[in-house]
């Protein structure tokens, strides 16, 4: 008899469990929202609904200081979240995060479980197949670091070639090394030859390897310029040569695939960030997290 | 033996004598404490942040309750699919059967990374071509798709320890119920599963602690559980010893804690069996 109440404790806890998860579910579908807000009749596809549902669910990878990282509390904070939060209210509705890995976002698929991408995403044509991109919200020059002991690279134009190079996976700074990087109204110019690509799963982490020793596994990083000066703030024994080898247009992305057209959402946030570049929003908080104005295109 | 003088001699016998009145859990116990500070010490040498750690250990303890419901949820999805998944396989009926084998097959002959990974990226795609009211299932967040995902391998696996489990159940059992004229339903619910459960429950244990660890997986696909949290804190902050040994101990412990309980479980599920083992010493 004990063991057949064992089984009924066991199926009990199948429907326990069960209605639990379905809870759950609709509390993360993010249409629990409240705010409704000013629904004004033109709004429609992707713009409505974030608007119906009163919350902008936006992708974050907390690993990006001072982009975006987390904090003691559980929250995000850096220039990425202050954007895409002044986005947000500007919008009239609150913000909520999603942390997919990197690969994830740029791949485009978002099946609908976030609306946008407000992490410093440099604008390419192979993303913009699958991404909808607004006008850029700032600009950051890509550079190259090496460990401090490091005296033989002095130089980005030839001084890396055959060089073991990391930079992080699905990177733009990946496509700079493999030649095939193209942003649209930029020339690039590409000074590196035959260097061996490590991908990692994310800029610290390639930096931390290069920590390790000149060449033990990395002779050099490729990685945003703030990026790297955050870096070398923290104490990390490494410098950068050369000045920088190209400037990234960074943009909010909207995944083309979307459920929804994502077309008027694109179309507002694009206005927002305008609006957002001539007040002095932007240079404000680029000033609060970088120390200097990286909005103006170099 | 005479190479050892006499005074060293009397020396080691009299250290043996006391040594043995040091009891042996006492010395097991030393050396573990011995390890860990040695651990300690090194750690500390290598300028371990202790600071550092205190700070965001609150932060990454909260993933603790992501790792333990994403664990509980699906150990019980996959107990209930080992329990059909078992039942399939001894069946005789050629559908039951061969959903079951391929079931077994297929999932226990793929990676579980990239069954998370199908659940959360492939699914979406398919949902295109499912009708309307299933695009929910094809569509999960990060925590529903990992517990499918865990759920559905663990099940796999556990589908062969229930097979076994009733399989030990003795055949006689089985025709004393069939002479009770008892349904073939009645036999399984009321005769074999109860007793197949003793068989069963312990490796359902063991599952689970192994499933404790393998949950780390979910990270990859965003959630926000323990080791997701160790590694993004120690990405931005360069500290990836400092939270990494945080994860680690974390981990360690809950598995300690289920093991303990593991053990208790397994004494007393055996306890019928145990009397007659000792009579033979």
């Amino acid at each position: 008899m004990r063991k057949l109440r064992l089984l009924t404790v066991i199926s009990l806890l199948v429907l326990v469990i069960a209605a639990c998860g379905t809870a759950g579910d609709e509390d993360t579908g993010g249409t629990s929202g409240g705010g409704g807000g000013n629904g004004e009749a033109e709004d429609s596809g992707m713009l409505a609904a974030v608007k119906d549902a009163g919350v902008l669910r936006v992708s974050t990878d907390p690993a990006y200081p001072p982009q975006s990282s987390v904090t003691k509390s559980g929250d995000y904070e850096g220039f990425d979240i202050d954007v895409a939060t002044e986005i947000a209210e500007r919008l009239g509705v609150e913000v909520e995060w999603e942390t997919p890995s990197w690969d994830v976002i740029t791949a485009g698929n978002w099946a609908g479980r976030w609306d946008v991408s407000v992490g410093s995403m440099t604008v390419t044509p192979e993303r913009a197949e699958v991404l909808e991109f607004t006008p850029a919200y700032y600009f950051t020059p890509a550079s190259v670091a090496v460990h401090e002991d490091n005296t033989s690279i002095t130089d980005t134009e030839g001084g890396l070639d055959d060089k073991t190079i990391g930079v992080c996976g699905g990177c733009t700074y990946e496509a700079y090394l493999e030649q095939s990087l193209d942003i649209p109204g930029y020339d690039i110019d590409f000074t590196i030859d035959d260097a061996s690509v490590k991908a990692y799963d994310t800029d610290s982490s390639a930096i931390a390897d290069l920590e390790l020793g000149d060449g033990t596994r990395l002779d050099a990083v490729i990685s945003a310029t703030p990026t790297l000066e955050g870096a070398i703030d923290k104490g990390k024994p490494i410098k950068l040569v050369g000045g920088p080898i190209y400037a990234e247009p960074l943009a909010v992305a909207i995944d083309k695939n979307s459920p929804e057209d994502p077309e008027p959402l694109a179309e507002a946030i694009g206005e927002i960030i305008e609006e957002m570049h001539s007040d002095g929003t932007l240079t404000e908080l680029s000033m609060k997290w970088y120390g200097t104005d990286l909005t103006k295109d170099a | 033996m005479a190479s050892l003088p006499a005074s060293a001699r009397r020396a080691r016998d009299a250290f043996e004598r006391r040594s043995e009145r040091v009891p042996y859990r006492l010395k097991l116990g030393l050396v573990w404490l011995g390890i860990l500070g040695v651990m300690a010490l090194w750690f500390l040498s290598y300028g371990f942040d202790t600071e550092f750690m205190l700070e965001w250990a609150p932060y990454i303890l909260g993933g603790v309750g992501i790792t333990l419901f994403v664990c509980i949820a699906s150990i019980v999805l996959a107990t209930t699919l080992a329990l059909f998944g078992a039942l399939g396989r001894l069946s005789g009926n050629p559908l039951f059967n061969g959903v079951a084998s391929f079931y077994v097959s297929f999932i226990r002959g793929t990676p579980l990374i990239v069954q998370i990974f199908f659940v959360y990226l492939a699914f979406p795609q398919l949902a295109r071509f499912a009708p309307e009211y299933m695009s929910g299932f094809f569509l999960l967040d990060a925590i529903p798709a990992a517990i499918l995902a865990l759920g559905v391998n663990y099940g796999a696996y556990m589908t062969e320890i229930f097979r076994a489990g009733i399989q030990s159940v003795g055949h006689g059992q089985i025709e004393a119920a069939h002479a009770l004229a008892m349904s073939a339903t009645q036999t399984t619910r009321r005769i074999v599963l109860p007793q197949a459960m003793r068989v069963v429950i312990p490796p359902v244990g063991n599952e689970f602690i192994a499933m404790l660890k393998d949950s780390a997986l979910v990270s990859f696909i965003g959630a926000a559980d323990l080791f997701f949290r160790a590694s993004k804190v120690g990405q931005q902050n360069f500290r990836a010893l400092e939270t990494l040994v945080i994860a680690a101990a974390v981990y360690w412990f809950l598995t300690s804690v289920f093991s303990f309980f593991q053990t208790r479980l397994e004494r007393k599920m055996g306890r019928g069996y145990v009397r007659e083992r000792s009579h033979g010493h």
